[in-house]
């Protein structure tokens, strides 16, 4: 059963910052989209590159080794060579925490 | 009465290009032909993930199978073209149709050089350019056996990665002192060379096959230089040619390739080219280049498939590409043939890094191992020719993507 878990203090990830973080053995990724946070799976779905290694533009991740990207908001893919969209994860702020289910 | 846009070459230039027509709008009729029998697909994984066994045929399968259908457009898988009347408009095909077309797309791709040493017909000798061909090396892969790699290109290198990845002993013979030399130079093949050789890959520079030996399969290579190496299998990775072949004698102009303006579009009224068989006018780097990557081809084929439709539109993407070599990313992004400075960002020992090519203080081209983020924010300083000085370069505390445009001046 999913539940929240503290990852972060959430003023450590800043507005276009992303970082990946260990979620009960899942590398899940956090972006700051205009003081939204958005998590996903931080594996590519293509060949397992770590997502947070890439570049964040606005809601789009991009892979650093093959380019696919994807939406952070609904983990959709936006260009190729991945198919398969990327898990997304619950987020929320609880006083100074940043909170991810996962 | 309907109009005919006909594409020959069903690969990823060629596919892209009939997509793209659909979603553009286009309600004519859309013809793709293709020699293979599979529906387009990616050929990277080829000679990674798909080679390994890693990952399954259908995750290469460009659109789904039954896309085509849907989208109205006719395909003629395992067809070639016997000839092409560019003045009537046309193109016969070897299952005894003739197609009329008003707009024709070659996106016929390239096919392995053939070199003519003795002994290349015996069986256990290989070529990698299809999924059939993929199919062929795979049923050989078994920890132990011995594989020989001749040529040390991008195809060389991955298939002797993956080979090493899965057991076999593989030995390499290359005519240059490094690998990927042509390509990446002296400086960066020495550290493509030292990841191969910690895999324990054997690696023969600067010699050339003289023969292969064998009753009925190959069983040794014999070097120039006196080697004698028994193995196998070999897969050989000379390069490829583009297939021009179909166009002789429609006034098309083949000059390694098929030769286009930006707009893909050849001197012949109605025909044009796209993906690894187009020599296409760059407007960044003005001159004519022809590239054989995946990105190219992806890119290409819409673009071409848009100025059929009239759109006028330049074709300017930056070439880039990468190779995964064991647990290596490579990435190559621009396009040089000379340079007259290599400016490294980061650490060759350290295999990671990314190499500027420059010429007159120019960025032409960059290439990066195991640093994909930097690779991809040196596009926009090829793609705007700015001369930009070293030492940022250089700096790992400067981005690399405020060294472009208005930002560059701050």
């Amino acid at each position: 059963m999913a539940e929240f878990a503290a990852v972060s203090r959430a003023g450590d990830l800043g507005e276009g910052e992303m970082r990946a973080f260990e979620v009960r053995g899942t590398k899940i990724a956090v972006a700051n989209v205009g003081g939204a946070f958005h998590a996903f799976d931080d594996t590519c779905t293509h060949v397992g590159c770590s997502l947070a290694e890439g570049d964040l533009e606005e809601t789009t991740v991009i892979c650093p080794c093959h380019g696919s990207e994807f939406d952070v908001t609904s983990g959709a893919v936006l260009q190729g060579p991945a198919r398969e969209p990327v898990a997304t994860y619950e987020t929320r702020v609880e006083g100074d925490n940043l909170e991810v289910k996962g | 009465m309907t109009e005919t846009f006909v594409i020959v070459g069903a690969g990823l230039a060629g596919g892209g290009a009939a997509a793209t027509l659909r979603e553009e709008g286009f309600d004519g009729r859309v013809v793709l032909i293709g020699a293979e029998l599979q529906p387009p697909y990616e050929r990277p994984p080829l000679s990674k993930e798909y080679l390994r066994g890693e990952s399954p045929f259908e995750q290469a399968i460009f659109q789904p199978r039954d896309f085509y259908a849907e989208n109205g457009i006719e395909t003629r898988f395992g067809v070639r073209v016997t000839g092409i009347d560019a003045a009537e408009k046309v193109i016969e095909l070897d299952n005894g149709e003739s197609v009329p077309y008003k707009a024709l797309l070659v996106a016929t791709g390239g096919q392995n050089r053939r070199i003519p040493i003795p002994g290349i017909d015996l069986e256990g000798i290989y070529g990698l350019r299809t999924v059939a061909d993929s199919d062929r090396i795979r049923a050989e892969i078994s920890p132990g056996r011995k594989a020989v790699v001749v040529g040390m290109g991008f195809i060389g290198s991955e298939v002797a990665a993956s080979l090493r990845q899965l057991g076999v002993e593989v030995t390499v013979v290359d005519r240059n002192t490094v690998p990927l030399r042509r390509v990446l130079g002296e400086e960066v093949g020495r550290v493509v060379e030292g990841i191969h050789r910690d895999h324990g890959t054997e690696l023969i520079f600067e010699d050339k096959v003289a023969a292969f030996e064998g009753a009925e399969r190959v069983e040794r290579i014999t070097t120039q230089r006196g080697h004698r190496i028994e193995c196998d299998f070999v897969v050989v990775g000379l390069g490829v040619e583009p297939v021009t072949d179909m166009l002789a004698g429609t006034g098309v102009e083949i000059d390694n390739g098929v030769v286009v303006d930006e707009y893909c579009r050849t001197g012949v009224e109605g025909i044009y080219a796209a993906g690894d068989v187009a020599n296409h006018y760059h407007p960044v780097f003005k001159r004519h280049i022809r590239v054989e990557h995946w990105q190219n081809a992806l890119k290409q084929g819409p673009a071409a498939a848009r100025n059929m439709l009239g759109e006028n539109e330049p074709y300017d993407e930056i070439p880039w590409f990468w190779s995964d070599q064991y647990e290596h990313n490579l990435q190559y992004a621009g396009f040089h043939t000379e340079w007259d400075e290599l400016v490294v960002r980061g650490s060759t020992e350290e295999r990671s890094f990314v190499a500027f090519y420059r010429k007159d203080g120019r960025v032409l081209a960059a290439v990066a191992i195991n640093r994909g983020r930097d690779l991809r924010r040196s596009i926009p300083l090829i793609k705007t020719q700015e001369e930009i000085a070293t030492v940022k370069l250089c700096d790992l505390d400067v981005d690399l993507r405020t060294l472009t445009g208005a930002a560059s001046l701050r």
